[in-house]
């Protein structure tokens, strides 16, 4: 903001070139340009987020109102972004937060208590039945997984994800990913092999 | 089944220590179940990568893309109300005539003259993807190069444009296989083709009424690019900024598709 309280003689000569003045201009509108390229970014991404938020919810409805509670959320706190991080992965954060912060208010409400924190990473997505419509058979398969299987799925087997990343992206231990990534797989070869196996 | 078998995953994510994973490729190779049971985990990724990436190709519903672009900022938006999938290459053109695609991102201050320059940077998005994949050994693609028949039915119906899978061996590349993006709000076809020092070159497609005219050469982030338009669709070839090809490789790629 103190730039835009310098005054024209203030400036040293070459300010006068357009670029360095739209330079100090921009110093004021900083926060501004920064949640407006942040806007771009999330419009363009919203497809991996929408698919990151279906992993997590199993409900298209959901994920959609998920997604679109994380991205204003985003936006409203563009200042809280380190810009030296990929944006993907701070908004999957807060995506996945928010998700976790639902479904703990829905356990209140369902007369469940409050769920410690630590297990909530545990939790199966409470939407059942008709709300879990899976648009294709392949889809269905994955909504079959528990929702702490197929995120770990995702994030590891589909966005490439190493366990670190994927640890650190849903709040559980490295041992947790390997183990949930691995049975996520065999449940899904399970069914596989019931089913005469997958061939695309 | 066998020791190995809780390993195979770890295995197939190559995040087993050296030492462990050969003995799991030894016991691979004397061990027809085990080498079986990892079969069954691939087809069962193969599956979860499909399901996931139909995902992706769906449409955004519009309601939530709108909430998006008309969230609240701290004045009244008038940079980012360009209708999604609006003339991505305008958008990425305008942020590099302005000189803002060499400093690897936007600058500030200049997007509140320039509407369009707050708009998604395509090519800017395809650098990102790029510099994220090209490092990736087991995860290069999304579907090998072995399905090249699949990559392109699949790729073709996804993106809205025919997605050729060219023969670029004259420059010494080999086809590894495909994943599908998206930038400026729209599907992206990214073909993954690699040298002999495993350099990554990608052909990057996205459909489009107004295919670019002529040829344009940009360095964007650490990545050179080659960018022309045709049969519906604009395509850029995307390298190492040291690589002295990317305009041959573009003229073959350009000839094929």
């Amino acid at each position: 903001m103190t730039a835009m309280t310098m005054t024209a003689f203030e400036m040293p000569a070459p300010c006068i070139a357009p670029c360095r003045v739209a330079r100090i201009v921009g110093v004021a509108s900083h926060e501004r340009d920064v949640a407006a390229e942040m806007k771009s970014d999330l419009i363009a991404m919203l497809p991996r987020l929408r698919r990151f938020a279906r992993s997590l919810t199993r409900s298209a409805t959901e994920a959609d109102d998920l997604v679109q509670e994380a991205c204003l959320r985003a936006l409203s706190r563009s200042d809280q972004w380190d810009p030296t991080q990929p944006l993907d992965r701070w908004v999957f954060r807060i995506t996945r937060n928010l998700w976790i912060s639902e479904i703990r208010k829905r356990g209140v409400r369902m007369g469940e208590g409050q769920v410690p924190a630590e297990e909530t990473s545990e939790l199966v997505s409470p939407v059942t039945g008709e709300h879990s419509v899976a648009a294709t058979e392949l889809q269905a398969q994955i909504a079959a997984l528990p929702a702490e299987l197929s995120s770990v799925l995702l994030a590891v087997s589909v966005e490439g994800y190493s366990y670190a990343e994927a640890a650190e992206l849903l709040d559980v231990p490295i041992g947790t990913v390997m183990s949930r990534v691995h049975r996520a797989r065999k449940t899904l070869a399970a069914k596989l092999s019931d089913s005469g196996g997958y061939d695309k | 089944m066998t020791q190995y078998e809780e390993k195979l995953s770890a295995f197939l994510d190559g995040e087993l220590p050296e030492k462990d994973a050969r003995e799991i490729e030894a016991a691979l190779e004397r061990d027809p179940a085990l080498q079986a049971e990892l079969d069954a985990l691939m087809q069962a990724d193969a599956l979860a990568q499909d399901a996931f990436a139909e995902i992706l190709a769906e449409p955004v519903p519009a309601a939530l893309a709108a909430a998006v672009r008309d969230a609240p900022e701290a004045r009244p938006a008038n940079v980012s109300t360009a209708p999604m999938g609006s003339s991505w290459w305008a958008a990425a053109a305008v942020v590099l005539a302005l000189g803002l695609g060499g400093a690897g991102g936007y600058m500030t201050g200049l997007s509140q003259e320039t509407p369009v320059a707050a708009a998604p940077g395509w090519l800017v998005d395809i650098a990102d993807y790029h510099r994220v994949y090209a490092g990736q050994k087991r995860h290069l693609v999304e579907v090998g190069a072995d399905e090249a028949d699949h990559i392109r039915t699949w790729l073709t119906n996804t993106v809205g444009a025919p997605v050729p899978t060219p023969d670029l061996s004259e420059h010494g590349l080999t086809f590894r296989g495909a994943r599908l993006l998206v930038a400026a709000g729209k599907p992206v076809a990214q073909l993954m083709y690699t040298d002999a020092d495993d350099r990554v070159v990608a052909l990057c497609l996205i459909a489009t009424d107004s295919p670019r005219e002529g040829t344009a050469v940009q360095t964007i982030g650490a990545f050179e690019m080659v960018s022309w338009g045709g049969n519906g669709a604009n395509f850029v070839i995307v390298g190492d900024e040291g690589r002295s090809d990317l305009e041959a490789i573009a003229a073959t790629a350009g000839i094929s598709t």
